[in-house]
């Protein structure tokens, strides 16, 4: 019997030899841009996502945030919506924080972006630990089995115990903003680093609760790139991988890390982390890096998914260039395992989804394993 | 008489203490403060681009430069009341409509301004129509634009259209950058250049102004 997507991806996942290679697609930003504006491709009016890369013969990539949920204890916590502004105001007994978001998928992306962080100044540490300390992980376990459900064995629900960042990247990315955070690393590293233990034992609890989870890959952090700062990566974020790549590792899992961003130094140190899988890695033209270095700096333990930079689907690219990118890729990552065939990092709005049933056809052509070169 | 050169370095350094008291003694010494600005703080800003572009320095690098050389032109402040900061070139920049992300292009706003442009940054999610009404009003010789995502990189395009539509393309060179834009992107949405970092963008606008 004929191996589903899932289990194709899940096989590579774990190093495991295929017959031909397995792709992944995400198609999200498109989905969401085409669905608000009304403007989805005549076929495919009223089709989910999951049905439409199903109609393009891919496997399906999906997000999900995440299997533990936030509660808070011994604070009032308020928010305000004013689409697409959502305000959320921490009031706990040592003083008040709040942060303001914006939210709207319209125009392609999901995530929320921090108008306004928490950590505005140095007065602000004790309360931020205190909202911290106090927030309690539960369950979220029912509507990722939900979305799990739906997708079947078409592909891949992609989830993580927390939101989308490790605990350090979230103090840098989401709680203290990316400037102000290297300045107060200079001149407060003691506050900063009592944060980042704090986050880091909000995550060890969200973990606890996760691992009740029958989830077979953990998304352990997003969105890196070189901006993080290599000794601050070497010296706070691996770490912290280790220690959750032991437990993850100890109970059959496996880690993941959303790698879509500039990685030419942050290459040099993925082995240290223990984690099994670089996703949405996203090569040249839109980094520095080619997919035959991604391949020699991971080495073969590490499984890659990705390899389509977005651009790629842009029409600037002709189907012949595409091709063309997708073949070499193919001979750039020989003999092929270890290797899932995937976008870094999303089908864009203005890209051609028919692009998706391309690679489909090439991995049929030049994708059965070994590739030889 | 300080030496500028340990003013440059205490930029690459990124020390804010050590530029902010130098650039104190040398203005105390009698130094004139555009001597200060041109030979030691951006002698010393152009050597962490050289660095950060070679990838000897990183983000943060950058960043702490910036802070100390925003420190010091703090303290000439009162004295460039009259001559105002020596520029070479005015630069309208932003991150495009759609786009909340402004990190690369803040860096690249701060390294600029620390080399000479005078800047406009007119900060993120910035609309096809405030582009072209900033263009039109400060009369920039170069319009920077950034896009971190491929959803929003097509803003760019629009805005070169637009400034094409109003016939005001040839009186302003456009630079584009951000994580997944490309020389070919630059080429395809007619662009003038395109830096892939903040380090680069500054010998690629000096060219653009042949300086």
């Amino acid at each position: 019997m004929a191996m589903t997507h899932k289990q194709r991806i899940l096989a590579a996942a774990r190093g495991e030899h295929l017959d031909k290679l397995p792709f992944g697609a995400r198609i999200d930003v498109w989905y969401n841009y085409h669905s608000a504006h009304g403007t989805l491709p005549e076929k495919y009016q009223g089709w989910s996502q999951t049905d439409i890369i199903r109609d393009q013969g891919a496997g399906a990539q999906y997000r999900f945030f995440s299997v533990v949920k936030e509660e808070y204890q011994d604070m009032e916590v308020v928010e305000k919506h004013d689409p697409p502004y959502i305000t959320t105001e921490y009031r706990t007994p040592l003083g008040n924080v709040a942060k303001k978001e914006i939210f709207d998928t319209s125009e392609g992306p999901w995530i929320k972006y921090e108008m306004e962080k928490l950590f505005k100044s140095e007065q602000d540490y004790p309360i931020v630990k205190y909202v911290m300390e106090h927030t309690i992980p539960v369950d979220n376990f029912e509507a990722f089995y939900k979305l799990r459900d739906e997708v079947g064995e078409d592909g891949m629900v992609m989830t993580a115990a927390g939101g989308l960042w490790s605990p350090v990247q979230r103090v840098m990315r989401e709680i203290i903003g990316y400037e102000l955070f290297f300045y107060e690393l200079a001149d407060h590293p003691a506050e900063v680093e009592e944060l980042m233990e704090v986050m880091k034992d909000l995550d060890r609890r969200k973990f606890e609760v996760a691992m009740k989870c029958d989830l077979e890959i953990f998304n352990i952090c997003a969105n890196w790139s070189d901006d993080i700062h290599t000794p601050v990566f070497r010296k706070y974020f691996v770490p912290w991988f280790q220690e959750v790549c032991d437990l993850l590792h100890a109970h059959g899992r496996l880690a993941m890390a959303h790698t879509d961003g500039e990685m030419r130094r942050l290459n040099l140190f993925f082995r240290e982390t223990g984690i099994d899988i670089a996703e949405a890695i996203t090569p040249a033209p839109q980094t520095l890096v080619s997919m035959k270095e991604f391949r020699r700096e991971l080495g073969d333990e590490v499984t890659i998914w990705g390899g389509i930079p977005s651009i790629l689907f842009e029409p600037m690219y002709s189907d012949e260039d595409f091709d063309a990118y997708i073949k070499n890729m193919f001979q750039e990552m020989a003999p092929g395992y270890r290797f899932i065939v995937g976008m870094g990092d999303n089908l864009p709005f203005d890209g051609d989804l028919n692009r998706v049933r391309r690679v489909v056809e090439l991995i049929d052509r030049y994708g059965t394993l070994p590739i030889e070169v | 008489m300080v030496d500028l050169s340990l003013l440059s370095q205490a930029i690459d350094e990124g020390d804010r203490e050590k530029t902010v008291q130098l650039t104190t003694e040398a203005l105390g010494a009698g130094t004139n403060p555009q001597e200060i600005i041109i030979h030691g703080l951006q002698v010393g800003m152009a050597v962490v681009g050289e660095k950060f572009s070679d990838g000897e320095y990183f983000l943060p690098d950058m960043l702490m430069a910036a802070r100390a050389m925003k420190a010091a032109l703090e303290v000439l402040k009162p004295s460039l009341e009259k001559t105002g900061i020596p520029t070479i070139g005015k630069v309208v920049i932003g991150t495009v409509e759609g786009d909340m992300h402004d990190i690369g292009k803040n860096v690249v706003a701060t390294f600029l301004s620390g080399n000479g442009f005078e800047v406009f940054d007119l900060g993120l999610n910035v609309t096809v129509q405030n582009f072209i009404d900033e263009v039109k009003e400060k009369k920039p010789e170069i319009l920077g634009m950034s896009a971190l995502l491929t959803t929003t990189m097509p803003v760019m395009g629009k805005v070169i259209k637009a400034l094409e539509e109003i016939g005001m393309r040839s009186s302003v060179k456009v630079i584009v950058g951000g994580a997944p834009v490309t020389q070919d992107y630059a080429n395809y949405i007619g662009a003038d250049a395109y830096a892939h970092d903040g380090g680069k963008a500054i010998p690629v606008c000096r060219q653009l102004l042949g300086k």
